[in-house]
């Protein structure tokens, strides 16, 4: 949402969009270079910056019958995709699942990213517990706590109750009483 | 007469050069970009998005802590915002 709700404001103007999700079951995958190398992609795909990387790409089929860039390069090239641009969003959702030291190389990378470029803006999810690895790294960061309103609740359950395959099991009183009862128990809590 | 001849010539040009920075795209692109990383999180947010109420948690685009770090000049505000929460509040449809 919030991704979506910056790409369209950005419009027109030239502003970069970039975004992640890190996944517990694909740990092996989401190391330090494979998640810069995606933002890496958004940005080349976005075109503007693609003479970077097709040089060091063009150099490293070169070397040793074509050579990764290691996370240092990538923050190069991101940091010269970036300076151009009035301002870049990276977003990155459940930093939680990704393993212990890929969450620092990717928060020590970022906070690389951020001193030398200013124009960055970076939104983060995750569980309450990394908060501590956050505030460590970002000491200003600013936090959300994310919890579902009420009102929130309401549409999911209505949406939920109205996509019901058995429409004949449910009857406007029993749908009402439903989300009432729900709707009670939550603020009892 | 000539300043139009100038400008077809310009387009042409310029037309020449769209059409090289494309084939260039297509004859090395998918290699670098396979290169880069073998991540696709595009699917994923596609998958995010069509699975996601409308209006639900929209309330955190309208906090003033969200505003100030998207719309704060460079410098004004820190530039990381960080919404965390328990499984399944709802933070990768935020996001």
């Amino acid at each position: 949402m919030v991704i979506d709700s910056l790409c369209d404001q950005a419009g027109e103007k030239d502003i970069a969009v970039v975004g992640l999700y890190c996944d517990f079951h694909a740990q092996e995958e989401q190391s330090t270079a494979n998640v810069l190398g995606a933002m890496l992609k958004q940005f080349a795909s976005r075109g503007g910056t693609g003479e970077h990387i097709r040089e060091a790409f063009r150099k490293a089929k070169k070397e040793f019958g074509g050579r990764g860039l290691l996370p240092p390069d990538m923050i190069d090239i991101m940091k010269k995709a970036i300076a151009p641009l009035p301002r870049v969003f990276i977003c990155i959702d459940a930093l939680d699942e990704c393993t212990a030291r890929h969450r620092r190389e990717l928060l020590e990378s970022i906070r690389e990213i951020v001193r030398v470029s200013p124009n960055t803006r970076v939104f983060l999810t995750g569980r309450p517990h990394i908060d501590h690895e956050i505030v460590k790294c970002f000491i200003k960061a600013v936090r959300i706590p994310i919890s579902p309103t009420c009102t929130d609740i309401k549409s999911y359950l209505e949406m939920r109750l109205n996509g019901d395959t058995d429409p004949n099991a449910m009857d406007g009183e029993l749908q009402t009483d439903i989300i009432r009862i729900i709707l009670e128990g939550i603020s009892e809590r | 007469m000539s300043s139009g001849h100038q400008q077809v010539t310009s387009n042409i040009n310029s037309f020449n050069n769209i059409v090289n920075f494309v084939t260039e795209i297509d004859a090395e692109g998918h290699q670098i970009l396979q290169w880069l990383s073998a991540l696709e999180p595009q699917q994923r947010h596609q998958g995010v998005r069509t699975n996601r109420l409308n209006g639900v948690g929209n309330w955190v685009l309208e906090t003033s802590e969200f505003r100030t770090w998207r719309d704060a000049d460079d410098g004004c505000v820190d530039p990381v915002l960080f919404c965390y929460g328990n499984p399944g509040v709802g933070k990768t449809y935020v996001r």
